[in-house]
């Protein structure tokens, strides 16, 4: 056996934490006087510093209680040889979401930043910004944790289930309108002609994806959306923050939303994230889902649903490609029957193995090889994970190699060159064509090439030219 | 690198009310005074600054009472949960607050008037606070009954540990505070320690540079904030970019186990390693006995020492020069243990306070830097 691995193996351990969150980009986008207007909620500035990357947090935290600026080469003085470039990054960031101001010579927060965030830690101030709490109510008290995770999880799995199984001929419940326009503007779904909707490629790589990644994902097309229905950004952006420092099984009362906040509870009811008795109520709870918001730990009411599987991990993945899933969740099930070929179904577990049209199945529905592998780590049963490493090298290397296969064809546009006149001539048009870097494919006994669809103008004009220089 | 999951940190707080009485008095005694109520509040703004760093951050606080320690707070068992809530303040940040205050007040209270204080027991807060980080980080036992977190709380990257001392050093405590540090080494936590009133002190300088950790002696006491964000907030991740003052000088002197004073020289067991300020014909703790020739070897060569190099041992604290900085005499029983004091403490894993500035003193940046932390 060859000595040289490929790529390396998928270990239990993935470290994910350099990328920034996804809401951060969003951010940047966004005018000065957005974020200014955004940076005057104190609740809103602690979650925003909760979705920096630590190295930030703790440049933030340096300058927070300092009055005046400071020489930005003291600053620098702090930072060891090797971290200078991560230091240049982080300041950048934090140039671009305006809390720390590009200079070179003096470093100082955004006076608004630093005294919202100063009222978020020392508390005080009356900006109501952390959540109105609702007089409690003898008659109805409200819901319980127990009541809100069991809440939130029914509404989530409804819109996943109705993702995973659209097409395939069964109907669960369909969420409400509001969600479905949102999945179809997302791209995660599409309608063909006035067709039921249809999952699309960037729908099952959704599905794959971390319960916490994909409320982000909504959230974030949430915000697109809310920018074209006039929707006031700061307010709903300062909703989403505030929910996200709200206590879990707590009522707040909904007197002191803005118009569009009031808006959207609607919306956030539908995706599970608040709880309100009735519609009209004047009242909201805010599930798991919303308070887990910033923190970047997966704290959703566990996916398993019922059974009584460990929440943690059920799939136990074999060498020989048979998979055992302990689950009775209907959605999980659904999502492995993207790409496993199932073969029983017992009332706690689920049986299949991985085959190469299973595979190819989920490939050509545009889910990759990394997705399936990093799906089967995340969700690997506790007994596997004694495993080094933690799915058995066979599949990996299998499920890698059967996505190569589909790359063993790649297609180009272009033109082909043929019928030159004279062998000089051809190779003279050959030569000019190299130097431009467009061939893809010669052929010297054929007297023909095929050149890219960029270099197509360049090569017919000197043709061009040339007989033209010919006949002259 | 371990960005999903929280870092750990436990706060010692040394509460002895004689210690804080002399730390408010004013200018001549002290050019910044700093009352207990000061310190409280920036004390709780650094705590907040912690758990708003990240959702899963967890906290501990102990407070060190004369004769008594008690812990104040924590993150996985918290007291009274049923506060009210207010719309200007996040919850968990009140709910650290308002019980800290509480407990303290409580403690402080129930101290009445003694005639004389009993000194402050820091090292048992030392120990207890060990002893919770070791109970967190177990992983078998906690798994089933700590289904809140939902996770492995095996797995808690870098516990730290701070200790905020105002008391002088202890020398009775020597061993237990050894014993602490041995204990932190195995469970990997960095113990930080910031003395903020009173003379330095040595034990805890000990701890901090044998731990990783960082040691800062407040200078500008009404920068106390500000001192402990820049140093103490970091996790030790953030301190390989972001240095943190650590120490260019550690006393490594020892105490002896037979008087309990700390000693420049001291007779090492060869057995036990036990230290003995004198030459001894029998080990107190492992019963061994010594030669008597080495004993008068060891005896002979003490006074002269102070003048000559030879491979003897000496006992002479008043002239701190010219010292061997070399274990001898290890062959034939008991053997010396040299103090070491001023020496240049090797680096661990922490940045030099040489690589902030251009060698500045120690914490000589916050000093620059002009801080202001307000207090509430």
């Amino acid at each position: 056996m060859s000595s040289i691995q490929p790529y390396t193996y998928a270990e239990a351990t993935t470290p994910a934490s350099n990328i920034p969150h996804a809401l951060l980009p969003f951010l940047e986008t966004q005018s000065q006087n957005t974020l200014t207007r955004l940076y005057q909620l104190p609740s809103s500035c602690l979650s925003i510093f909760r979705l920096l990357a630590p190295l930030e947090r703790q440049l933030v935290m340096n300058l927070l209680w300092l009055e005046s600026a400071i020489p930005a080469s003291t600053m620098a003085a702090w930072v060891v040889r090797e971290g200078k470039q991560q230091y240049d990054a982080a300041l950048g960031n934090l140039a671009r979401i305006h809390i720390l101001p590009n200079s070179t010579v003096k470093l100082a927060l955004n006076s608004t930043f630093k005294s919202s965030f100063r009222q978020a830690i020392t508390g005080g101030g009356s900006s109501g910004s952390f959540g109105v709490p609702a007089v409690l109510d003898e008659k109805r008290p409200p819901l319980n944790v127990e009541g809100l995770d069991g809440y939130a999880l029914e509404r989530w799995e409804t819109i996943l289930h109705y993702m995973v199984s659209s097409g395939t001929g069964q109907h669960p419940t369909r969420p409400s309108p509001g969600v479905l326009f949102l999945l179809e503007r997302s791209g995660l779904m599409a309608s063909t002609y006035g067709s039921p909707l249809q999952i699309t490629s960037a729908g099952f790589q959704f599905l794959l994806h971390s319960p916490h990644a994909q409320l982000w994902d909504l959230l974030l097309q949430y915000l697109h959306m809310a920018e074209e229905r006039q929707m006031d950004l700061v307010e709903v952006l300062s909703f989403l923050f505030m929910l996200s420092t709200m206590e879990l099984g707590r009522e707040y009362s909904t007197e002191y939303l803005g118009p569009s906040q009031k808006a959207m509870l609607e919306d956030l009811r539908d995706y599970g994230l608040i709880w309100q008795r009735k519609p009209s109520s004047r009242r909201f709870s805010p599930t798991r889902l919303a308070t887990t918001l910033t923190s970047s730990s997966p704290p959703l009411p566990t996916m398993t649903g019922t059974s009584s599987g460990p929440p943690e991990g059920f799939i136990v993945l074999e060498t020989n490609y048979r998979i055992y899933a302990y689950t009775d969740n209907p959605l999980q099930t659904a999502v492995l029957n993207l790409f496993v070929s199932l073969k029983y179904r017992f009332p706690n577990l689920v049986v299949g193995s991985i085959t190469r049209d299973s595979v190819k199945k989920a490939l050509a529905n545009g889910i990759s090889a990394d997705q399936i592998i990093s799906y089967l780590i995340t969700h690997a049963h506790p007994q596997m994970r004694k495993n080094v490493p933690l799915l058995p090298v066979t599949v990996q290397d299998q499920i890698r190699l059967w996505e190569l296969e589909r790359n063993r064809l790649k297609s180009q546009e272009g033109y082909l060159y043929t019928a030159f006149a004279s062998q000089a001539d051809y190779e003279f048009v050959l030569n000019y064509a190299k130097e431009l870097n467009v061939v893809l494919w010669e052929s010297t006994a054929k007297r023909c090439f095929f050149g890219t669809l960029a270099g197509h103008a360049n090569i017919r004009g000197f043709i061009e030219r040339r007989t033209a220089g010919g006949t002259m | 690198m371990d960005d999903a999951r929280g870092s750990h940190l436990s706060v010692l707080i040394d509460l002895s009310p004689t210690q804080w009485h002399n730390s408010a008095q004013g200018p001549p005694r002290n050019t910044y005074p700093l009352p207990l109520n000061s310190f409280l509040s920036q004390l709780l703004a650094f705590l907040n600054s912690h758990i708003a760093s990240k959702h899963e951050n967890t906290l501990a606080v102990f407070g060190a009472f004369p004769g008594k320690s008690v812990m104040l707070y924590s993150t996985i068992d918290p007291t009274n949960h049923d506060q009210a809530i207010d719309a200007n303040s996040y919850p968990p940040f009140r709910l650290v607050d308002s019980t800290i205050v509480t407990r303290i007040t409580e403690e402080l209270e129930a101290l009445g008037e003694p005639e004389e204080e009993a000194p402050s027991s820091l090292v048992s807060a030392l120990i207890k606070a060990l002893c919770y980080v070791n109970r967190v980080t177990l992983p078998s036992v906690s798994t089933t009954n700590n289904p809140a977190d939902g996770h492995d709380p095996a797995i808690l990257p870098d516990p730290r540990i701070l200790v905020l001392s105002v008391s002088p050093d202890l020398s009775t405590s020597y061993i237990p505070i050894m014993n602490a540090i041995f204990s932190a080494q195995k469970l990997k936590v960095t113990i930080d320690v910031c003395q903020i009133y009173g003379p330095d002190t040595i034990f805890l300088q000990q701890a901090a540079h044998l731990t990783g950790g960082s040691y800062i002696f407040l200078e500008r006491r009404d920068a106390l904030l500000q001192y402990l964000i820049m140093s103490f907030l970091s996790p030790p991740s953030i301190r390989k970019i972001l240095s943190v003052p650590t120490q260019d000088k550690v006393d490594f002197r020892a105490a002896c186990f037979c008087h309990k004073n700390i000693v420049d020289i001291g007779f090492v067991c060869s057995v036990c390693l036990s230290i003995f300020c004198q030459p001894v014909p029998v080990c107190s703790t492992c019963r061994t006995k010594f030669p008597m020739k080495t004993l008068q070897r060891l005896n002979a060569s003490r006074p002269l020492l102070s003048s000559s190099t030879s491979n003897a041992s000496r006992t002479s604290p008043s002239t701190p020069q010219a010292r061997t900085p070399t274990a001898l005499g290890a062959d034939t029983g008991a053997s010396t243990t040299n103090g070491a004091r001023s020496s240049t403490a090797p680096l661990g894993g922490l940045p030099h306070s040489g690589s902030i500035g251009n060698g500045t003193p120690r914490a000589a940046n916050i000093n620059g830097s002009r801080p202001g932390p307000e207090a509430r």
